[in-house]
């Protein structure tokens, strides 16, 4: 879909309300590391994969960013981030801009916020999210079976037709199952909860996923208390 | 008898180096300014700080003219313009109005430095009515405000919230005749945008552009810092029109890079004039038969390699005369004019021994 950067697109949003957001993402602490200046040559947007499938362009972040453009940050905050694949290829910028950290911080700033898009953008991966942040891991490669993730597409029933040819000629790191890649410790758990609730994610995933949230915490509630964790903190 | 004196003229900053060296050599100059003071262009439109550097441009200047003011190798002519020139190389007989007399002056090589004038925005085509809103201006116009530390709108008396640079106005425009680029005036602006920051720090600055043009460290000199630091917004694209909308000048153009057509408000624009050579440039061209492009600047012979002298044997020029430049630009020619205008003497010294 063609990306509309037309002035004041978000009309019914306020330019005070976009100016704090654009606020809040320039005060984060890796914004002065993200953003110099940009001279708009386009060797991120070279870069970038994503570019070759969608309307995206890492430039177009860095020059709103550079220009101070908070109702173009606003549109963007919306209607472009999620379209980044967040391989950070862009930091090859002469500039030692980072668009790709821009992205990360607007893509944080708008799903602390509850954008509307964030959520929308994360409604798919709430499977995904569950996974990651219940067990600390996800994808084991003896997961690509056709009836494992049927969202996956068609490719995967080609695929896991010969799984064990394309391992012997693909090795992967590790060997890796589900049986094994999802065994985690117990401490590794415990660690892994706690990050998640003092970084502040717990506070993200209730902003845009209220049912995930709830069934993380009752997941998370037990093994934090026997750990002798009191999860209200 | 031929004359070892060297006939230096213009009083800015190409003639000021250019008597300097003369004099630092041991040979005799004679410097002529029409105006009744020296400093040349950076002195006459109150320039408020050199680029790229923002060097307060007066105590700039003011250590270019103390070398040359009370030299005895440097006989100084204020409010003296050339009006014709005789005999030929080593003993030309030079006439000249000092205060409305005529007197002659003689001098075996002469040194041309008449500069370049701003762009006249009177003459651009598109339609930035120069002449007709108060609150457009040129680069010029913006040296006196920030020099005064005045910087306001001149329509109102008030502080401007949103003003916008338009760069290239008179120049790389086919248009108007002048294809080439004047070179200073991306670093002028990006310049001059630094200081209304300073100055007005709540004062959004745009410049709008067709490419900068920083070349060297004006790079990291001041296009960086305008942007990094100085938050100065520059977008790719020239404006078209400006108009009047209630006290606001509404400003049209397209935002190139954006894909989008612009109109924005501003509360003043700045045009970025850019160089035409000066009328005393045209005058002694003609005066000394020197070879002219098609711009009116003086052609010099050799390229690249050669930036000083002209076809006519024994006289030479330095500087803005020869094409747009900037200070180093002026400063390094004028050092190599030095050196041959006084080879030019010596060599037909030794051949006259001979």
């Amino acid at each position: 879909m063609a990306l509309d950067l037309s002035y004041n697109k978000y009309a019914d949003v306020t330019l005070d309300e976009k100016e704090r957001l654009f606020d809040e993402v320039k005060a984060d602490l890796r914004y002065h590391h993200a953003l110099y200046g940009c001279y708009e040559c386009g060797i991120c947007v070279a870069a970038c994969p994503s570019a070759r499938f969608y309307d995206f362009s890492p430039r177009v972040i860095a020059q709103a960013a550079a220009r101070e453009d908070a109702d173009l940050i606003y549109t963007l905050m919306n209607d472009s981030v999620w379209d980044c694949s967040q391989c950070f290829s862009c930091d090859r910028c002469p500039r030692h801009n980072s668009p790709g950290m821009l992205i990360t911080i607007m893509r944080e700033v708008a799903v602390n916020n509850g954008l509307q898009t964030a959520r929308k953008a994360l409604e798919g991966y709430g499977r995904i999210i569950y996974k990651i942040m219940s067990t600390g891991t996800q994808v084991s490669p003896d997961m690509l079976q056709p009836n494992a993730f049927p969202d996956w597409g068609g490719h995967v029933h080609e695929i896991s037709e010969n799984l064990d040819i394309w391992r012997r000629a693909l090795p992967p790191e590790t060997l890796h199952t589900t049986e094994t890649g999802w065994a985690v410790d117990d401490k590794t758990i415990i660690e892994l909860y706690l990050i998640w609730h003092m970084t502040g994610v717990m506070n993200m995933i209730e902003e845009i996923d209220s049912g995930l949230h709830m069934i993380l915490v009752d997941v998370m509630e037990e093994k934090l208390e026997e750990a002798g964790y009191d999860l209200s903190f | 008898m031929p004359s070892k004196k060297i006939l230096v003229i213009g009083g800015g900053p190409s003639g000021l180096e250019v008597a300097r060296g003369i004099a630092d050599l041991g040979y005799q100059a004679i410097l002529v300014e029409k105006r009744d003071r020296l400093g040349g262009t950076p002195d006459e439109a109150q320039y408020a700080a050199l680029t790229p550097d923002l060097r307060n441009a007066e105590e700039a200047i003011r250590e270019m003219i103390e070398p040359v003011e009370n030299n005895p190798n440097v006989e100084i002519m204020l409010n003296t313009l050339v009006t014709g020139s005789e005999g030929s190389a080593g003993n030309f007989r030079v006439k000249a109005l000092q205060l409305g007399k005529p007197v002659e002056i003689n001098a075996g090589a002469v040194v041309v430095c008449t500069g370049f004038q701003h762009f006249d925005p009177g003459r651009e085509t598109q339609k930035y009515g120069y002449y007709e809103h108060d609150d457009v201006i040129t680069l010029v116009d913006c040296e006196k405000l920030l020099k005064a530390h005045n910087f306001v709108r001149p329509s109102n008396g008030e502080k401007p919230k949103r003003v916008c640079f338009i760069q290239c106005v008179g120049s790389r425009d086919r248009q108007i005749g002048n294809e080439y680029c004047s070179k200073v005036c991306c670093g002028v602006a990006s310049k001059e945008a630094i200081e209304i920051r300073q100055q007005a720090p709540d004062c959004k600055v745009y410049i709008f552009y067709i490419d900068m043009r920083m070349y060297g460290y004006w790079e990291n000199e001041i296009y960086w810092p305008a942007q990094e630091k100085y938050k100065v917004n520059y977008i790719k694209g020239i404006a078209t029109e400006i108009v009047k909308k209630g006290d606001k000048l509404l400003v049209k153009g397209e935002d190139t890079t954006l894909r989008r057509p612009m109109e924005v408000e501003m509360d003043m624009v700045i045009l970025s004039v850019g160089m035409e050579p000066s009328s005393g440039t045209r005058d002694m061209a003609k005066i000394f038969g020197l070879k002219q492009n098609k711009y009116g600047f003086i052609e010099t012979t050799g390229g690249a390699l050669e930036t000083v002298s002209t076809e006519v044997p024994g006289v030479f020029a330095v500087g803005a005369c020869t094409g747009p430049a900037d200070l180093e630009d002026t400063v390094s020619a004028a050092g190599r004019a030095v050196m041959k205008s006084i080879a030019f003497l010596r060599k037909r010294e030794l051949v006259e021994t001979i």
